[in-house]
């Protein structure tokens, strides 16, 4: 497998050998214990202890961009050090970010800045916090870049191989519960992953070509609406369709909901977004609310600015709008309040 | 060298002021919080000192109460010795210099001076760690942000005064909602050339409660569409 072979798993795990993709479930793999499953990176952090040479800590806040993360690969992924107590931080990890999401009758948008910053250095002013995970989902990320990078990219695959198996796409709840078993081992560790998960649960793949107005999608377990849907519906659990949101956190925080907004511009983005969000908004409206929350936050919080990435997740899937700079806005703005203060006069 | 803080203290409140073509406007929200217990949930925060100044208050209650007293003793003393009032950038000069001793210790007080002078409408940012800044909008506490959100977007200098009044509740209000150390009641003076005014304090939960039908009947218009469409 392509992340395996980058990550170099075979030499950690050398009694791991080729991949036993049996029938297990997910949680069965996870506390299995140290058995010749290809997944062993996921048990208890235990035995991993030992063996991480990775310095977090003082020397992880170097590591802020996508880039640098692929260019160091020759650590084994994901291990975190020993304890916490061992290499002090240098300043309370504040995830210095502005990212929103929120549900509407559209779908569900997702915003974010772009800027990495790290302890007053802007590291990166063109990152990318909204990633997208598969056809029908993205991710926004918060914390530590690096972190967040490594976590999407595990949890994409993840989701992948839940596809080929059982030929549907598993549920943004699903998901949610995946990432959230997924970071439980390093919980008190240094990871710091704070993600919003945005998705539009469907149906079988087969009905992805569904036109669509906008609207909710039909429920694809009512009787009536469709004559397609095949034997894998029966279960008999009914399969909730539409937009939905969950909220992962490497403190074990797993929460559903219809709004929130990460990081240390959150404050400022919460009180537009409380204003102007309701579930009738049209897309446009949407869009330029999202946009609002995330540029008030970068005018008032140093640690997320430059530009405006906004993502829009519906039954056909997602689509993004083209980067904005926020600098323009700006300019726009005081010169629309010269104009005022002039002709107030 | 003092004892320790048993948390952060975070200046578990809301205030602001800003300044538009009507005067100046000062709004808190009233509730004194001590760690997570709400310790009184109508306080004053606004306190008026003479005809033409209030200051919001943010930081240790004591120490704002005490302080409010001090400064308006002093004001008090100046205008009997000068026979004029002593301007608002004066007053905040003199607060400023009064805090200096304390600076360092435990003292924290964050007070934003919004008054009327001879130079016109003033809002002037005085904290004990010795800042001292003029501005055209503050807002201070732990639910500034919130409220910061809601009036950068909105605050225009040529508001009309029950705009201005409507916008400084609002950003209360969503400062309330979101921060856990503010809440309960709103209030908001208006200081103008003619002297300071006092609004009605106004209690948020009815606030609240119309925002929320106002939303849950969008809602269910929205959920009753989607259905239609499901049926349709």
């Amino acid at each position: 497998m392509a992340l395996q072979d980058l990550c170099n798993l075979q030499e950690v795990f050398p009694d791991t050998g080729h991949s036993q993709f049996g029938k297990r479930s997910y949680s069965e793999s996870c506390f299995s214990g140290s058995s010749s499953d290809p997944f062993t990176f996921c048990i208890p952090a235990a035995e991993f202890l030992e063996q991480s040479p990775l310095q977090f800590g003082q020397g992880s806040s170097a590591f802020t961009s996508q880039d640098l993360l692929l260019s160091s690969l020759s650590w084994p992924p994901g291990l975190p050090q020993d304890s916490p107590q061992s290499v002090p931080l240098p300043f309370p990890m504040s995830h210095g970010t502005t990212t929103l999401a929120f549900l509407f009758q559209g779908g569900v948008l997702a915003a974010a800045d772009t800027r990495s910053s790290c302890s007053g250095l802007v590291a990166c002013p063109a990152s990318q916090k909204v990633l997208p995970i598969h056809s029908h989902m993205v991710g926004t990320t918060s914390g530590t870049s690096a972190d967040c990078a490594l976590w999407k990219r595990i949890l994409a695959r993840e989701l992948r191989l839940y596809q080929l198996r059982h030929g549907r796409r598993l549920s943004t709840g699903g998901a949610a519960k995946l990432l959230s078993h997924m970071l439980h081992p390093f919980k008190g560790s240094e990871l710091c992953v704070a993600a919003t998960l945005c998705g539009w649960d469907g149906g079988d793949l087969d009905q992805d070509q569904q036109p669509t107005q906008g609207g909710a999608r039909p429920d694809p377990s009512h009787p009536v609406s469709q004559s397609s849907v095949n034997a894998q519906q029966s279960s008999g659990r009914t399969r909730s369709s539409g937009p939905s949101l969950y909220y992962v956190c490497s403190d074990g925080t797993r929460l559903q909901g219809s709004l929130f907004s990460v990081g240390s511009g959150s404050p400022y983005a919460y009180s537009i977004l409380d204003q102007g969000v309701r579930w009738g908004l049209t897309l446009q409206e949407a869009t330029s609310v999202a946009r609002e929350a995330v540029y008030r936050a970068t005018h008032r919080d140093a640690y997320s600015g430059n530009c405006v990435d906004v993502f829009h997740v519906s039954s056909a899937g997602w689509s993004r709008r083209s980067r904005e700079d926020l600098r323009e806005e700006y300019y726009r703005e005081r010169e629309r309040r010269e104009r005022e203060r002039r002709e107030s006069e | 060298m003092t004892v320790r803080r048993p948390f952060p203290l975070s200046h578990g409140t809301t205030t602001l002021g800003f300044i538009f073509q009507g005067g100046v406007i000062a709004a808190a929200d009233t509730r004194a919080s001590a760690g997570g217990l709400v310790a009184c949930p109508a306080v004053n925060k606004i306190t008026p000192i003479h005809s033409h100044l209030v200051v919001t208050s943010s930081g240790s209650g004591a120490d704002c109460m005490l302080w409010e007293r001090i400064l308006g003793r002093e004001i008090r003393l100046y205008q009997l010795r000068h026979r004029r009032c002593l301007s608002i950038r004066g007053t905040a000069k003199l607060l400023s210099f009064m805090l200096h001793p304390f600076k360092g210790t435990d003292v924290c007080v964050a007070l934003t001076l919004c008054g009327w002078d001879k130079s016109g409408p003033k809002l002037i940012y005085v904290c004990s760690d010795g800042a001292r800044l003029q501005g055209d909008i503050f807002s201070v506490g732990s639910g500034s942000p919130y409220a910061y959100g809601v009036l950068d977007g909105r605050l225009r200098w040529n508001l009309s005064k029950e705009e201005a009044v409507s916008l400084a509740r609002e950003a209360v209000f969503r400062a309330t909602h979101r921060d856990a150390y503010s809440g309960n009641n709103v209030d908001l003076f208006h200081i103008t050339a003619q002297g300071w005014s006092q609004r009605k304090r106004e209690e948020l939960k009815e606030e609240y409660y119309r925002d929320m039908e106002r939303r849950a009947k969008t809602v269910e218009k929205g959920k009753r569409e989607t259905v239609l469409d499901a049926l349709g």
